[in-house]
């Protein structure tokens, strides 16, 4: 059996031998070693700590004025340019930049916000004014052109700027009709109907216009009453409000 | 071991910043334990006086290095710890007593000081407390200090060692032979008693 030597013994006493419970176990059990430790016990045990002379509360005063005078003073650590200066200006630097940058960021989100509502309320009178522009624009021309047609004597000169008229006229009839079926308004759609037919026939005539070919339209398109039906309908336009300041430039008859 | 409270650290910094009379209140806070921890080092009265004064001044000049995690207790304790260490080096070395590191009993009675009581007369006077302080002369200053903080001050091998700048293996050596040269004293008294 390894007995423990006097150092291990003296740390087992102190509380700082690494196993403790092992060298109390081999003490147990080691008549030779728990007489060494027994000693050791002993004579550390006999070892008072020395007992300082008293010192009342008043000594750290005493102390305290004995090196007072000797001790010289800490000055207080000088802020540097950096510290002292530049810190700050670029701290209220800092803090403009973030409020512009709040402010701008504010003023984006306002105006995301608004922007929507004020699609949704005003879309819808600019789209009807748009269309209502066009389809005045389109009646004041066939409104020109059937007091044209109303009035022509067989004239060359006359008639074939009715027939380049009467071809331009309608593809922009046909998609004013269209809007007027989609919009529920039969009136200006029977209307537009009717004008559809009589600008097909201008269009469309095989051998060309002539004064007996303009006669049978006046008659059998009844040109007169469409006429007055475009007329109507340009009225009632012009006192729609959704119309504006629109002025057409309507022929007369 | 020594608390720190916040009002240690506060007053540090008003110290830093030029409140001098605020150290006085950690003076008169940690003056005790320096002094009783110094003389139970140095053994005389005057010295531990002196080593208290001594280890606040010390410490008063290295405040501006002392780290704001530390407790000012255990550090100013540590820096009291080396002033009683100078101090007995330095008494040793005006008495000229030869010290030596060596365990050897032999040289143990040489290094005695021999003007001071003898075991026989201690015995017979039954001045126990100083038998033991004969017997603690018989130390090296770093045996003696080892010894003091170990088995009066209560501290353990890492904190002798930070106290003293040593490794903490050469603390548990110190204090290895210093029981052991003091065992052989009481040895000695045990066999005239």
């Amino acid at each position: 059996m390894n007995h423990f030597s006097e150092d291990e013994l003296i740390a087992h006493f102190y509380g700082e031998d690494a196993k403790s419970a092992v060298t109390r176990q081999h003490l147990d059990g080691c008549a030779q070693c728990a007489s060494a430790f027994a000693e050791i016990e002993s004579d550390l045990s006999a070892l008072k700590p020395v007992e300082a002379p008293a010192r009342d509360e008043a000594y750290g005063g005493a102390v305290w004025t004995r090196i007072a005078h000797s001790l010289p003073v800490y000055e207080a650590p000088r802020r540097s340019w950096i510290h002292g200066r530049l810190i700050p200006i670029l701290s209220y630097a800092a803090v403009c930049a973030l409020l512009v940058a709040g402010a701008f960021v504010a003023g984006r989100q306002w105006e995301h916000a608004r922007q929507p509502r004020a699609t949704a309320e005003d879309k819808a009178p600019v789209q009807e004014h748009v269309v209502l522009v066009v389809l005045d624009d389109h009646l004041d021309r066939s409104e020109r052109l059937l007091v044209q047609l109303k009035h022509a004597d067989g004239d060359s000169e006359e008639i074939s700027p009715m027939r380049d008229e009467a071809r331009s006229l309608l593809a922009a009839n046909r998609i004013c009709r269209q809007n007027a079926s989609e919009q529920d308004d039969p009136a200006l759609a029977t209307a537009l109907d009717h004008l559809d037919h009589v600008l097909a026939e201008l269009a469309s005539q095989p051998g060309g216009l002539n004064a007996a070919t303009i006669t049978r339209l006046q008659n059998e398109m009844k040109t007169d009453g469409l006429l007055f039906e475009v007329r109507v309908l340009r009225s009632r336009i012009a006192k729609h409000p959704g119309a504006g300041n629109h002025r057409s430039m309507g022929g007369t008859a | 071991m020594f608390r720190m409270g916040k009002n240690d650290h506060a007053t540090i910094q008003a110290i830093l910043c030029g409140d001098k009379e605020a150290y006085g209140t950690l003076v008169a806070s940690h003056s005790g334990s320096l002094f009783r921890a110094a003389f139970r080092i140095t053994g005389n009265e005057a010295d531990a006086e002196d080593v208290v004064q001594e280890a606040f001044l010390r410490g008063y000049r290295k405040l501006e290095g002392f780290e704001s995690r530390s407790n000012f207790g255990t550090w100013i304790y540590r820096i009291a710890v080396r002033c009683a260490l100078d101090r007995l080096a330095s008494r040793n070395g005006r008495q000229e007593r030869r010290v030596a590191e060596a365990n050897d009993p032999e040289q143990d009675e040489v290094q005695l000081a021999d003007e001071t009581a003898g075991p026989d007369r201690l015995l017979l006077s039954g001045e126990i407390g100083a038998l033991q302080e004969a017997a603690m002369q018989s130390l090296t200053p770093t045996e003696r200090t080892a010894f003091v903080l170990r088995h009066m001050e209560d501290r353990s091998s890492e904190e002798i060692a930070a106290a003293l700048g040593i490794h903490p293996n050469a603390a548990k050596q110190a204090v290895f032979r210093a029981v052991h040269k003091m065992r052989l004293r009481l040895a000695a008294l045990r066999v005239r008693a």
